[in-house]
């Protein structure tokens, strides 16, 4: 051992040193394991896999992606899991193939995989491509349907947006008060809807799978086309970032099992800035009322004591209260005094993303206060007495010179509030997430924040397509991406307030040199 | 030195008697407890305007607790329980009416161990004079100038009124805190042992700052260090278990103190 | 306020005791070696004894070795202690009583110096009778502040201050005596001469016991009665207990 290593060995320290080494070293390890896990299921999703044509040795042709390999029961051998899609002509999408009934496996180039509105993802070959102006075959049928594909889409989102931004807000407002001009207007986007439909339809392919039972698709149904076998690297690259990009900017399909979740990760970080705009006040009051205004008794004491075992409470027990006080109580009291004219179906009277916010804010509420009176304590009296010997009253003293110092600290509390509140999931199946609300709460729409309306949250989506979902199998790498993006979201959130935090540490300085 | 000024020492008595019109503070019959326990007994004393008044004596006789009762710090206390008045100026300052903010500010305090603001040393120097509100910018640096130079730490520091008070020395933070206080313009300055955390040098620099301010302020300080009350205040008053034992001028009671007990402490004697 | 003499050993720091007392047993050595050089020069002269007189004047040195060592010592004090009240004024008048007996040391010397002049001239005894009379006093004086001192006694110093006054007009009627003797008989000036500085030796020690008192009021009741007319002193102040 050289002379450097040995002197920097704690000697006579024991092993200690080392386990404490050892500690930090597997806590990371087994969080980095886990982000890998998350990456590598999640992400890898989105990477365009090579389509496999299998023949098998009794004559049978599948074109699937592998899955995984796994230990055929009795031990004999291997068998590998194929996604082969065709729901519609086969009834199942999954192959289980025993690796010593593959008599060829091989990737030609001209395979296809084809995905669709309806019936999934198709596997197989492209034989032409008819419209009203006649039919294309080959290459060229397959160049016709890249820019048909390309239009539809544009035609798709002429038409979201018609629905979503005219016709439902029109119908909206129609429903409160009948008006010719909004009639008017409300035929004309309907108009305008089925004329695009109509552009939309017409074309059709001819597809054929690989054992050769033939299939006619209505053009309007597939959203993309591509051949797996015979994309280079940087476009498989650039196919897998279109991906996670659509992952991340699409609302959910099927059932939650395609798509993507971009209504979740709105409802969530929404859901967490108001639980964040709603704790932060009154948890720091609280905080500064405990520790600087009460006198500080028995009663004191007492509060403090209930405020750190509110910590405590399991955070399904939040959720049964919240419903019952805000949905229940406050919410039906306020459908009867306000939108009495809408029930019995209920405004505000059920679950909703206030409901929601104010529950998550109700449970990190004392980890705020707590963290608050941390940062209190640690701002030494003499600097409170500094500020009174020079004339400042009470409250010039704390808020000019106790609350700035206090500051890390009372962020600290928030960035624990976001952390636990982002990762909740049981009260909000209780006060306001569902199941698919593709209808985010914010839009154009006055009073543009829609409190009463239910939002999706990643957590909760995440429980429900793994266990509620119908295909599981199917769902498991849209879950793991899902995961992933949750993991990041709160990494963000986390990062903010930790940098807002260092910046504020770095002008106001902590504890003097001395 | 001729005492000043007409003052009625009761012959041969050991707590001198100033004339009320020369006395900025006048303290009488003040008790004061903790709780249960007595901390001042029945204390009176006058502090003469724009000179040193030192409170020496044994740790608890309670020369910190009569300081901090001068500009009303124990009202941060609830256990402490007080008799007897204070007046500054002639006005009791426990009175109703009084704005203890506005009492503080005139009755400024310097403590122990330099407790400069997590700030810059402008905004450390400025932060009474916003609080105070309504200043044009201008009239702000004048004031801060003004300040640190009475403090005499203008030239040290006149290149970086911006960096943190924080970056300074033991010395210097002290002398930023005096400055600080120097600038809302209090009638008294309260200092509490403001040099025992510091360097000889630095407590020199202090001890010269105090002599200077004498034409400006009432200075009263506290210290456990004789030698300091013997070289920079003008009168010095002797407490011990919460009681006013004797009270002269500083020449006479470290050279000829009146009564044994206060002998005793000067010449580090058991009693 | 009452200062005893074992005010000065009651410190919290022991060390500081012993430095304190030390000043003062040193200072009562050097008293009682002044003492008696001024007795062996006054028997000297009066036994005609020039060997005494010759160890008179050798000795002065070891008074004036004192001195030093007394002054250095209570420059120490002063300055690693920086003694206040009485201790202060202890160490004061330590260093003006060691100055004021190092002079009576010198006025000894000189006392012996001339004893020495008569005897080898041989020059009878005239003068001798006031000679004893004044040296008696003035050596009970020299004793007496050295009590008084060591006791801190100020009533015995207030009688040293009035006694001063009997020495000098003791030596004033000497020296008219003297003077009236010198104008009769021309051949006896010189010896009287001599002996007149014997005589003014003699005041002039009565004289230095005289500060001698004064600092001892100075150390006790912390008044200054350097130059303050006899009879103008506050007794009552000097002398109350408290």
């Amino acid at each position: 051992m050289s002379r450097f290593g040995r002197a920097r060995l704690p000697r006579g320290e024991g092993p200690w040193p080392w386990l404490a080494a050892g500690s930090v070293a597997l806590s990371l390890l087994m969080f980095s394991g886990l982000l890998l896990l998350l990456a590598v299921r999640g992400l890898g999703h989105f990477w365009p896999a090579p389509l496999s044509l299998v023949a098998l040795e009794d004559g049978r042709l599948l074109a699937g992606q592998v899955v995984r390999e796994e230990r055929l029961p009795g031990g004999a051998g291997r068998e590998r899991l194929y996604l082969t899609a065709n729901r519609d002509l086969d009834g199942a999408i999954w192959s289980w193939v025993a690796v010593d009934e593959i008599a060829e496996e091989s990737h030609p180039r001209d395979l296809v995989v084809l995905e669709r509105t309806r019936w999934g993802s198709f596997h197989g070959r492209l034989l032409a491509l008819e419209d009203a102006a006649g039919r294309v075959e080959g290459e060229a049928a397959w160049q016709a349907l890249q820019e048909r594909l390309g239009e539809l889409e544009a035609l798709r989102r002429e038409r979201a947006h018609l629905r979503d931004r005219v016709v439902v807000p029109l119908v909206r407002r129609l429903e409160r008060g009948a008006d010719a001009a909004l009639a008017a207007e409300l035929g004309a986007a309907n108009a305008r809807i089925r004329q695009l439909q109509a552009r939309m339809g017409g074309t059709r392919l001819l597809l054929e799978s690989v054992d050769g039972r033939r299939l006619e698709q209505p053009l309007e149904q597939v959203l993309r086309a591509w051949r797996p076998n015979a994309m280079s690297a940087p476009r498989k690259l650039a196919a897998w970032g279109h991906g996670v990009w659509r992952f991340l900017s699409e609302g959910p399909r099927a059932a939650n099992t395609a798509g993507g979740v971009w209504p979740a990760i709105f409802g969530t970080v929404l859901m967490v800035l108001l639980m964040s705009v709603v704790v932060t006040p009154f948890g720091v009051l609280a905080g500064i009322y405990l520790n600087e205004v009460a006198h500080q008794g028995r009663f004191t004491r007492l509060v403090r004591i209930a405020v750190r075992n509110l910590a405590g409470v399991p955070s399904i027990v939040y959720g049964v209260f919240g419903l019952g006080v805000f949905v229940y109580g406050i919410g039906g009291t306020l459908d009867e005094w306000f939108f009495a004219d809408q029930l019995p179906s209920p405004t505000f009277g059920t679950g909703g993303l206030l409901w929601a916010s104010l529950t998550l804010a109700l449970l990190t509420l004392p980890v705020v206060i707590v963290a608050t009176e941390e940062g209190l304590a640690r701002v030494p009296d003499h600097q409170r007495e500094g500020a009174l010997a020079l004339g400042a009253t009470r409250v010039e003293m704390l808020t000019r010179v106790v609350l700035p110092m206090t500051a890390p600290a009372m962020l600290t509390g928030v960035i624990l509030a976001v952390a636990r509140a982002a990762g909740e999931v049981a009260p909000l199946m209780l006060v306001g997430v569902a199941k698919l609300a593709p209808q985010v709460p914010v839009d154009g729409e006055f009073p543009f924040l829609h409190l009463e309306q239910k939002f999706m949250h990643l957590g909760y989506h995440i429980y429900d397509v793994a266990f509620h979902g119908g295909d599981v199998e199917a769902a498991l790498p849209l879950v793991y991406a899902t995961a992933l993006l949750l993991v990041l979201v709160i990494l963000v959130l986390n990062l903010t307030a930790i940098f807002l935090r260092h910046h504020l540490r770095a002008r106001h300085g902590t504890v003097p040199r001395r | 030195m001729s005492v000043f000024p007409s003052p009625r020492p009761a012959a041969g008595g050991p707590i001198i008697d100033f004339d009320p019109a020369a006395c900025c503070l006048e303290i009488e019959g003040l008790s004061l407890a903790y709780g249960e326990t007595p901390a001042l007994r029945d204390l009176s004393l006058r502090v003469p305007r724009h000179r040193v008044t030192a409170f020496i004596g044994p740790s608890g006789c309670g020369k910190s607790t009569l300081l901090r009762a001068l500009n009303r710090l124990h009202d941060l206390n609830d256990e402490v329980r007080l008799a007897g008045s204070i007046r500054l100026e002639g006005q009791d300052i426990h009175a109703p009416e009084v704005e203890v903010a506005e009492l503080r500010r005139r009755v400024g305090m310097v403590f122990q161990a330099p407790n400069p603001f997590p700030m810059s040393i402008y905004d450390n120097v400025a932060f009474g004079l916003r609080l105070q509100g309504g200043m044009r910018k201008r009239q702000m640096d004048d004031i801060v100038e003004w300040a640190l130079q009475s403090a005499a730490l203008w030239d040290e520091v006149k290149e970086r009124l911006g960096s943190s008070a924080w970056t300074l020395s033991g010395g210097q933070q002290q002398r930023l805190v005096i400055a600080r206080t120097l600038a809302v313009r209090p009638e008294v300055l309260l200092l509490d042992e403001p040099a025992s955390a510091l360097d000889p040098i630095s407590t020199l620099k202090i001890e010269e700052l105090i002599r200077n301010l004498k034409s400006q302020l009432t200075l009263v300080l506290v210290t456990h260090n004789m030698q300091q009350a013997a070289r920079v205040s003008d009168y010095t008053a002797f407490l011990q278990e919460g009681e006013l034992v004797e009270y002269g001028a500083t020449d006479t009671l470290f050279t000829n103190p009146r009564l044994s007990r206060t002998e005793n402490y000067i010449t580090g004697r058991m009693a | 306020m009452d200062i005893t003499s074992d005010i000065h050993n009651r410190h919290i720091s022991r060390q500081f005791n012993q430095e304190l007392e030390e000043l003062k047993t040193h200072l009562m050595a050097m008293g009682g070696l002044v003492e008696k050089q001024v007795q062996d020069a006054v028997a000297a002269l009066l036994d005609g004894d020039s060997a005494l007189a010759r160890h008179v004047v050798d000795n002065d040195r070891a008074v004036n070795d004192m001195q030093i060592k007394i002054d250095g010592e209570c420059t120490q004090v002063l300055a690693r202690r920086q003694p206040a009240a009485s201790d202060l004024r202890l160490v004061l008048a330590v260093i003006r009583a060691a100055s004021d007996l190092e002079r009576i040391g010198d006025e000894a010397s000189k006392i012996a110096r001339n004893a020495i002049d008569l005897i080898d001239a041989n020059n009878g005894s005239r003068g001798f009778v006031e000679v004893r009379m004044i040296s008696e006093h003035v050596r009970r004086m020299v004793r007496d502040a050295l009590t008084s001192f060591a006791r801190f006694d100020t009533e015995l110093a207030l009688k040293l201050v009035h006694e001063d006054e009997e020495v000098d007009n003791e030596y004033q009627a000497a020296m008219r005596s003297l003077i009236t003797f010198m104008m009769e008989d021309a051949r006896s000036i010189t010896p009287v001469l001599n002996l007149m500085w014997i005589l003014r030796s003699l005041e002039r020690i009565g004289d230095h016991a005289n500060n001698l008192a004064e600092y001892v009021v100075y150390l006790v009741k912390g008044l200054d009665i350097r130059h303050t007319d006899p009879d103008d002193l506050d007794e009552q102040a000097i002398t109350r207990k408290g």
